[in-house]
């Protein structure tokens, strides 16, 4: 073994000394953290105010070793080539000076933990980080000693190594030094990608203390503080003191509950902030173990003062008019007045997004070619792909308002309409030919009324009266879905109607208030209750996770403005009153809802996103004011609702692409234009069916449209896939199971669908079907490939995709290079998607 | 406040950070996770940190689920009591179980008569004979199927995924070419097939996640090649086109997009399957013809045979049933007593021999294997000592058919599970019923979310794993606040709330 060798060992042996004496801090910090407390709490109030002030001295002291210690290390690294630079004699100075600044700074840190109220596991890493780096800082000044002095020149690079862990010692001291002082998401809630990113402030409150100060509050200035006050409390607090989690017996969502305080009595002494303990706990340091908020971020100044003030102001809590939280839309309809219109923007759709894109600094780009606008139409209207004799007759057409025209003859074409629009409503009312429920009666099918209604295009405030207030084809909606068997309580066919209606008609999500309060909104139990009562025959007690409570429950409209409902009334009676009073026009919410969820199919994502939830704020007000005021105003025609955006410049700019599905839903997106959508389920099968060949037979047809005439009588060249059972085929396309409302599919890929695709039975034996009869209606590949782009892809195939097909199809075809032709084509992504 | 910095935790944030990171602690630990966990895709899931932990965590990567349709008696199988011979005239009362006991290779653990195989591979697992199904009252089948394979019971506010569906979504596929959710032999056309479906799906969690249906387990390679009567050459052609006519096709100029482009990501993978070596493991047809015979005996055992081959080659959840079709099956509602004979020849030797295999090609160990059935039957109670319900059977007091001798009650508060390998302590019994009617659990009851949480747990899977949905958590096991039986994996109980569990005992 050569003396090199020798070295290395030594200074691998080295490394790991190191290693362990910066970190073994970290890996002792639990078993120590216990007698650190301790101590801390034993001697709170005893200590000498000499020492009291030197422990202060700390956070000033250790500036020093930081900066002396890392600037050593800095100008080790700088001067790596000649330990005996000019700067030798600078530099051991630094690392005397920090290694005894590190010392005192340790000293006086331990006597700070001493006297302070500080625990917890940061500080127990942050003690013994500081202790190694004084220790490594002595060692390094040892070794500069020993080498200068001494001359043991071959220890150069292990003083080396020591510097630099020391550095890092150093710095991991001061990092969770600051942590216990500013609290451990100090620098991560700033960067956006972090998971402990708070964001920009919320549109600044134009709320002040500096406009409260005054001698007494009004009504509203203690409506408004207190406001705020909760506001703070539900972010902060609610985690552990509210009903669903009770920490220390206290409460904070409740005003009652918040005077009545926790296991150690109140919180609030109202007047007297100085010996009220909501505010010593969160004045409280970061680690004292009693700090409020006891995980998360501590609360900004602000709150604080906030807090203080509304204490010293009485801890004013008045009982009316309590303003939200939560951002709560407004349920009154509001019909802004439309900007005028300009030369180049007619369509009140376009006057508010030009409003709107003003604002965001977009500019229009060209609208789309006319091929590609009808393909939009015709899948977005009647859910079927154009032929091409269609395409043609519309490039042909010269009428400067052809895009309208034609929109409208799709708009009359009732049957097709009513057939691609049934999917819509069958996955939101959850409505389907088999499923649960239908075994033993528990369930009854609406298809037969719900076509009627779409083909007869039955004003909007009808239909939902029909379904609140249903006649027996009407009926499944609210009846839902009735189980065999106990059930829980939320979800009795009552509370299911209670949902349902609530989720698909308001825009609003009842499911968790009808288990407990909910935390995401200020429903309460009570409130899903009282609204559930309307659809029951006796009334309904109240329970609570599943918990009877004693209490029954109240008969009202989740919104009083609404009306009311006669609690004595029978059923069929309440039910009338509930479907009078819900699609009034003063119920701004049923209007906005549905124009919000049609302008998502055409447009990709609504202007409030999710669709359920409708007390999200849309990207303009404005626009979805007016659109449910002018569907109001037009007679509540959906057809109607339709023609006005699928004509607007807004449909008709290009698609926009997404890279991020998650991206879609955020709050703060920003409309650009129409959101490239993936064929539905329905959509592909009846695309295929229009294009190549027919997906289903006759015989699969569940719901007769048409009774008294045969297919071809009724201009159905092809089975619609909305008439058909759900199969795996459907299902694996994203077709739902509609046990549960569904108000979107997915719109991502997956395995298992491109394996149904790629070797499914059903599929693959309709494309040798389509391929039997391709070959035998044209003869040559030069044909078949021509017209398959045409009627699948609406246009002629490019001189390339021509040679590339015509290589595998051969001069004149078989069978199986057809059906494999065919296939790829289908699953062409501009095939399968809506652009 | 108890020091909850231990050196796992601190362990878990070095092996992410560099050096430097390091310096600055947990933070810049916290940052590097929040960019991994925007990976939705199963390469990058398997990569992701989170999924590595959890796989270093457990005590299994693979779950086969033998499931026993139609509700199994346990005093005719795994929890023998009292026998009773068939005679004319026999009281019905008197009656616990319809076979002799037999030993098995546990030292005072005796099975019913026609179990001897698997009583056999009982020192490589655990017997829980303390199940407590759900009291849901009037008893459907398909609603405590449901229960069991969701944690949920039915109906729900929103569509509840299948455990294989959260597996898949929390570990993503063992090995990418093989669905990560496998489900051999169950037909979703036959009766109560709808209710079938409600619990055969990923739910919320989307169809991505969503179940590999192999309805046939002697066609399970027809679902992984190409079509019928397509040469691989063909497929290669055919796919060779598609790709060239996506590369040429005018849609290019309008860039790529997640549409587009999961569109495109989902095609290869399935191309990939379906021209796969791991695609010859669907084929049964090579399995050697001893090993073949041994599974043979019918569409279960073939079930096990399929599912130890797509063991091997890297599957990670995989259900194979014994079909339920109401009134068929383990679903006695007459003739139990002859019925149950076939139905133990049907499981006896391939679940032996399943074990065996997967222990000599040393997959056992973390391959985590268990049988269970939604509940238990009896010959007189219908539901469960307290909360009986409606009887669904007429059972004469006296027996003078043959026909009235079996169980043919549905009984929910005493049932056996097995379970083998994963983690799971081996020659173990877990719980106890009485021996006398009620035959029911009279030690250690286990419920639902406890089974699940176990499961889980062998997988690393934390307790709270949940997703968001509709604004709202929605956890594996209701509310998240279920436990794993620590003592299944010879392991102390872990406290409601330490901190830390229970490494090794």
């Amino acid at each position: 073994m050569n003396l090199k060798s020798i070295n290395s060992y030594k200074f691998f042996a080295l490394f790991v000394v190191l290693v362990a004496i910066t970190f073994c801090p970290l890996f002792l910090a639990e078993g120590l953290a216990d007698p650190v407390v301790a101590a801390a709490s034993g001697t709170e109030n005893n200590t000498f105010w000499f020492f009291k002030l030197l422990g202060r001295l700390h956070p000033l002291a250790v500036h020093f070793p930081v900066t002396l210690l890392c600037l050593a290390a800095l100008l080790e690294v700088v001067t790596l080539k000649d330990f005996n630079s000019r700067l030798r004699p600078g530099i051991d100075l630094l690392v005397i000076l920090g290694a005894a600044g590190a010392v005192l700074s340790a000293i006086l840190g331990w006597m700070l933990a001493g006297q302070e109220d500080y625990g917890g596991d940061t500080l127990a890493i942050h003690r013994w980080t500081g202790v190694a780096t004084a220790v490594l800082g002595i060692i390094s000044a040892y070794f500069l000693y020993i080498i200068e002095k001494k001359d043991r020149w071959n220890l150069i690079k292990y003083y080396r190594a020591i510097i630099l862990f020391t550095a890092v010692g150093v710095t991991a001291a001061g990092h969770y030094g600051a942590s216990l002082t500013h609290g451990d998401v100090y620098l991560t809630s700033v960067i956006p990608w972090s998971q402990d990113y708070e964001g920009e402030p919320k549109g600044k409150s134009s709320f002040s203390l500096v406009s409260l100060k005054g001698n007494k509050l009004s009504h509203e200035q203690e409506i408004e503080l207190n406001t705020q006050v909760r506001a703070i409390f539900a972010h902060n607090c609610y985690k552990c003191h509210s009903s669903d989690k009770i920490k220390g017996e206290l409460r904070l969502d409740e005003r009652d509950l918040v005077f009545k305080g926790g296991k150690h009595g109140p919180i609030i002494e109202p007047g007297k902030p100085h010996q009220s303990e909501i505010i010593r706990r969160i004045n409280l340091p970061r680690s004292h173990k009693e700090a409020m908020p006891g995980k998360g971020k501590p609360l900004s100044k602000e709150d604080i003062q906030l807090i203080t003030y509304w204490v010293e102001k009485g801890a004013p809590w008045p009982d009316k008019g309590q303003k939200s939280i939560f951002r709560v839309a407004e349920l009154k309809p509001r019909n802004p007045a439309l900007p005028e219109a300009t030369q180049s923007l007619q369509n009140p759709v376009d006057l508010w997004v030009n409003e709107y894109f003003k604002k965001t600094q977009v500019t229009w780009p060209a609208v789309v070619s006319d091929r590609i606008y009808l393909r939009r139409i015709y899948l977005d209207i009647i859910g079927m792909v154009p032929t091409p004799e269609e395409l043609n007759a519309f490039a042909q057409d010269t009428r400067p308002d052809k895009r309208n025209i034609w929109v409208r003859q799709l708009l009359n074409r009732n049957d097709d309409y009513a057939l691609h629009w049934l999917t819509f409503w069958n996955d939101a009312l959850r409505n389907d030919y088999s499923g649960t429920g239908y075994i033993t009666n528990g369930r009854s099918n609406i298809s037969d009324w719900l076509y009627k209604s779409l083909q007869s295009n039955k004003p909007y405030n009808q239909f939902v009266k029909e379904l609140l207030n249903p006649s027996k084809g009407s009926e499944g909606f609210i009846n839902g879905i009735k189980w065999r068997g106990a059930v829980n309580a939320s979800q009795r066919t009552e509370m299911q109607a209670a949902q349902n209606v609530s989720q698909v008609l308001l825009g609003l999500n009842l499911k968790c208030t009808s288990c407990h309060d909910s935390f995401i909104s200020d429903w309460k139990l009570k409130d899903a209750y009282a609204f559930a009562n309307i659809f029951a025959d006796s009334t309904l007690e109240i329970n609570r996770c599943d918990v009877p409570t004693g209490k029954m429950a109240e008969t009202k409209i989740l919104w009083e403005e609404l009306g009311t409902i006669d609690e004595a009334a029978p059923v069929k009676e309440k039910l009338r009153q509930l479907a009078e009073n819900l699609t009034k026009p003063a119920n701004g919410r049923l209007y906005r809802t549905i124009v919000n969820r049609i302008w998502a199919q055409f447009l990709g994502r609504g202007i409030v996103a999710p669709v359920d939830a409708m007390d999200n704020e849309p990207w303009s007000q404005d626009l979805l004011d007016w659109l449910a005021s002018d569907f109001v105003a037009r007679n509540y025609d959906l057809k109607e609702l339709i023609y006005l955006i699928t004509t607007s410049k807004t449909y008709q700019l290009p698609s926009v692409k997404i890279q991020d599905e998650q991206k879609i839903n955020a709050q703060d997106f920003r409309f650009t234009g129409m959101l490239r959508k993936r064929m539905s389920a329905e959509q592909f099968a009846d695309a295929v069916s229009r294009a190549i060949q027919p997906v289903y037979a006759d015989s699969a047809v569940q719901y007769k449209h048409f009774p008294e005439l045969k297919p071809e009588e009724a201009n159905a060249p092809f089975v619609r896939a909305s008439l058909v059972k759900n199969d795996g085929f459907l299902t694996a396309l994203g077709r739902p199971n509609r046990e549960t409302v569904i108000t979107g599919r997915d719109s991502q890929a997956n395995l298992l669908q491109a394996l149904e695709l790629t070797n499914g039975k059903a599929f693959n034996a309709v494309l040798k079907r389509g391929a039997e009869s391709w070959v035998s209606r044209y003869k040559d590949s030069d044909t078949i490939v021509r017209q398959v782009y045409r009627k699948a892809l609406g246009r002629t195939p490019l001189p390339k995709e021509l040679q590339v097909a015509k290589q595998v199809l051969g001069e004149t075809p078989d069978t199986a290079a057809v059906q494999d032709f065919l296939w790829a084509v289908v699953l062409l992504p501009e095939f399968q998607l809506i652009y | 406040m108890q020091s909850k910095w231990n050196r796992r935790e601190f362990l878990k944030t070095a092996s992410t950070a560099t050096l430097g990171a390091l310096a600055a602690g947990a933070p810049v630990a916290g940052l590097l996770s929040s960019c991994s966990s925007s990976s939705d895709k199963n390469k990058k899931l398997l990569e992701s940190d989170t999924v590595k932990q959890r796989l270093a965590n457990s005590t299994a990567d693979t779950v086969i689920l033998l499931w026993m349709a139609g509700g199994m008696a346990h005093t005719d199988t795994f929890d023998p009591k009292q026998y009773t011979p068939f005679e004319k005239g026999l009281d019905s009362n008197r009656v616990l179980s319809t076979f002799k006991a037999v030993p098995t290779v546990l030292d005072g653990v005796n099975f019913s008569e026609g179990l001897e195989s698997i009583g056999k591979v009982m020192d490589k697992g655990t017997l829980i004979r303390s199940y407590v199904a759900a009291d849901l009252g009037h008893i459907l089948h398909s609603r405590h199927q449901y229960h069991w394979h969701t944690c949920y019971e039915p109906p729900q506010s929103v569509a509840a995924p299948h455990m294989g569906a959260w597996i898949a979504k929390e570990l993503g596929a063992k090995n990418p070419v093989i669905p990560a959710f496998i489900d051999i032999g169950q037909r979703l056309t036959l009766g109560e097939g709808e209710e079938l479906k409600a619990f055969h799906t990923s739910g919320f969690l989307g169809n991505e996640f969503g179940p590999f249906m192999i309805p046939d387990p002697t066609t399970g390679l027809d679902s992984v090649k190409p079509p019928v009567g397509m040469s691989y050459k063909r497929f290669e052609k055919r796919n060779e086109l598609y790709n060239k006519l996506i590369s040429e096709s005018a849609f290019g100029e309008f860039g790529s997009d997640y549409q587009k482009e999961s569109l495109r990501r989902a095609m290869e993978q399935s191309y990939m399957l379906l021209n796969s070596p791991e695609a010859k493991a669907f084929d049964l047809s090579t399995e050697p013809k001893e090993s073949y015979d041994i599974y043979n005996t019918g569409k279960f055992g073939l079930g096990c045979l399929l599912a130890r081959r797509l063991t091997e080659k890297g599957a990670r959840f995989i259900s194979v049933t014994t079909e339920y079709v109401p009134f068929m099956g383990w679903d006695t509602h007459e003739n139990g007593h002859t019925r149950l004979k076939d139905m133990k020849k049907e499981i006896d030797a391939p679940v032996a021999q399943l074990i065996k295999d997967l222990e000599r090609t040393g997959h056992l160990d973390r391959t985590l294997v268990i049988l269970a059935s939604e509940f238990s039957r009896d010959m007189m109670l219908e539901g469960r000592p307290g909360a009986e319900v409606k009887h669904q059977v007429d059972q004469p007091t006296i027996i003078n058919d043959i026909k009235n001798y079996g169980m043919h009650r549905h009984f929910t508060d005493g049932c056996s599970i097995l379970m083998f390998g994963g983690g799971i302590q081996k020659g173990h019994v877990y719980g106890k019923t009485a021996d006398e009617r009620p035959c029911k659990t009279i030690e250690k009851p286990i419920k639902i979310d406890q089974v699940h949480q176990s499961i889980y747990h062998a997988l690393g899977i934390p307790e709270d794993a949940h997703a968001i949905v509709e604004e709202r958590p929605f956890y594996t096991t209701p509310d998240g606040v279920a436990k794993p039986v620590m003592e299944l994996f010879g392991k102390k109980e872990v406290k409601a709330d330490a901190g830390e569990e229970v490494k090794e005992a």
